[in-house]
């Protein structure tokens, strides 16, 4: 009885000590932070605002320098190689990344981060890389979007593909507002995926159905054994 | 245990190293059990349909707060799935199984359960973000216990492969 309750205790710990939490921990299967968001979804549990980011690229020779720019969160990062500017007549360009204050969802995409408005005080000549950072809240984009307005038209831009856990990478000509999404009218993209989203409330479902259904038959069978005088089989002794 | 866990956790951070970070670790871990009679790592047949009854209860258990709060909720990539399993399998062999097992040796069951949770957590300061680890902790808590309140491993094992497959 008394390690009944303990176990019951612990549980009630656990079930409390998760509840605090935004689900997706147990492993470290997830980002290694949890995501900044404008608009926090309902499981989000506690959220910081995501973060702005700036820098000035010097010009030396009339070209730029190779440069990253990035958010205080790390959730976008922009990398723009040597002369990448139409820098003419600058000692400086800068560069701001600003993540918009609302979260439109434009017909047929769904997002999944934060929209990310990206400006330059020069024009760009060459392709930049865009890195995005996304949740494990919600399904894996397949795309970053890009738009000159947020609420579009938004279009995919080239090379759009998985990088490192948990962020998407591609390549754009133009600065503007970015996101990554999924087209809204298909499932999920990742395809294959275990769990999560609605299949989860059944699974815990389905388990508790078998956990009944089979437990309470072999409980009886026990107390019945035990009745008989069979011999206790626990196994380690300690 | 701690740098095999702290390796696999630096490696995912690469995506080239991710599946292999993690299936290597889980091997690793696995390793730990050797030479452990079956019966003191709590992997004995007896009762068997007892134990996965249990550790399909301490699934559900570990998955009730995600599902409470369905809509989108976590997706495990399909190909995170069999590295998962491995993972899970390693570190129940490891942390429960092995380690619990020397320090009962050690000091008795109080320790074996104190001790396998606090290296747990340890084992995850660098795979989760700090605020995750209370909740890291309390489910080794609750792994523990069983381990200790049922002589048995199969269950944990279960419910921690149920656990990183839904999660």
């Amino acid at each position: 009885m008394k390690r009944l309750a303990a176990l019951a205790g612990a549980a009630i710990v656990y079930l409390i000590a998760a509840w605090l939490v935004a689900p997706g921990f147990y492993d470290g299967f997830g980002p290694q932070q949890p995501y900044s968001w404008t608009c926090p979804p309902p499981q989000a549990g506690a959220n910081t605002k995501p973060s702005s980011g700036h820098a000035d690229i010097p010009v030396r020779n009339g070209t730029t320098e190779a440069y990253s720019v990035y958010t205080a969160d790390g959730q976008i990062v922009i990398g723009f190689l040597p002369d990448s500017f139409d820098a003419t007549g600058k000692t400086m360009v800068h560069v701001d990344i600003t993540p918009l204050d609302t979260c439109p969802q434009p017909q047929g995409i769904t997002f999944v981060t934060n929209i990310y408005r990206i400006t330059a005080d020069a024009p760009l000549k060459k392709k930049s890389n865009v890195t995005l950072l996304y949740s494990n809240l919600k399904p894996h984009p397949d795309y970053i979007y890009r738009a000159d307005n947020p609420s579009g038209p938004w279009a995919p831009i080239s090379g759009s593909q998985q990088g490192q856990p948990y962020t998407m990478f591609g390549s754009t000509d133009k600065l503007g507002y970015f996101a990554a999404g999924y087209i809204a009218s298909t499932p999920p993209p990742g395809v294959v995926t275990v769990g999560g989203g609605q299949t989860l409330p059944i699974i815990v479902a389905v388990l508790i159905v078998i956990v009944v259904l089979a437990g309470l038959p072999l409980a009886v069978m026990r107390r019945r054994q035990s009745g008989a005088g069979a011999a206790d089989d626990e196994e380690d002794g300690s | 245990m701690l740098a095999v866990e702290w390796t696999r956790a630096l490696l995912a951070h690469d995506s080239r190293f991710i599946a292999a970070g993690l299936l290597l670790g889980g091997v690793a871990l696995g390793l730990a059990a050797l030479g452990w009679p079956a019966t003191r790592l709590g992997l004995g047949r007896s009762r068997f349909a007892v134990r996965v009854i249990g550790g399909l209860a301490l699934g559900a258990v570990l998955l009730l707060p995600a599902a409470a709060r369905s809509g989108a909720v976590p997706l495990l990539p399909g190909g995170l799935a069999v590295v998962a399993i491995a993972v899970s399998i390693g570190e129940e062999l490891a942390f429960r199984g092995a380690l619990y097992a020397a320090l009962d040796e050690l000091g008795g069951a109080p320790l074996a359960v104190a001790g396998t949770t606090v290296l747990w957590t340890l084992a995850h300061a660098l795979s989760h973000p700090p605020e995750f680890l209370g909740a890291v902790a309390a489910a080794g808590l609750l792994l523990g216990l069983w381990r200790w309140a049922c002589k048995d491993l199969v269950a944990p094992i279960i419910g921690h492969v149920i656990a990183d497959l839904a999660l």
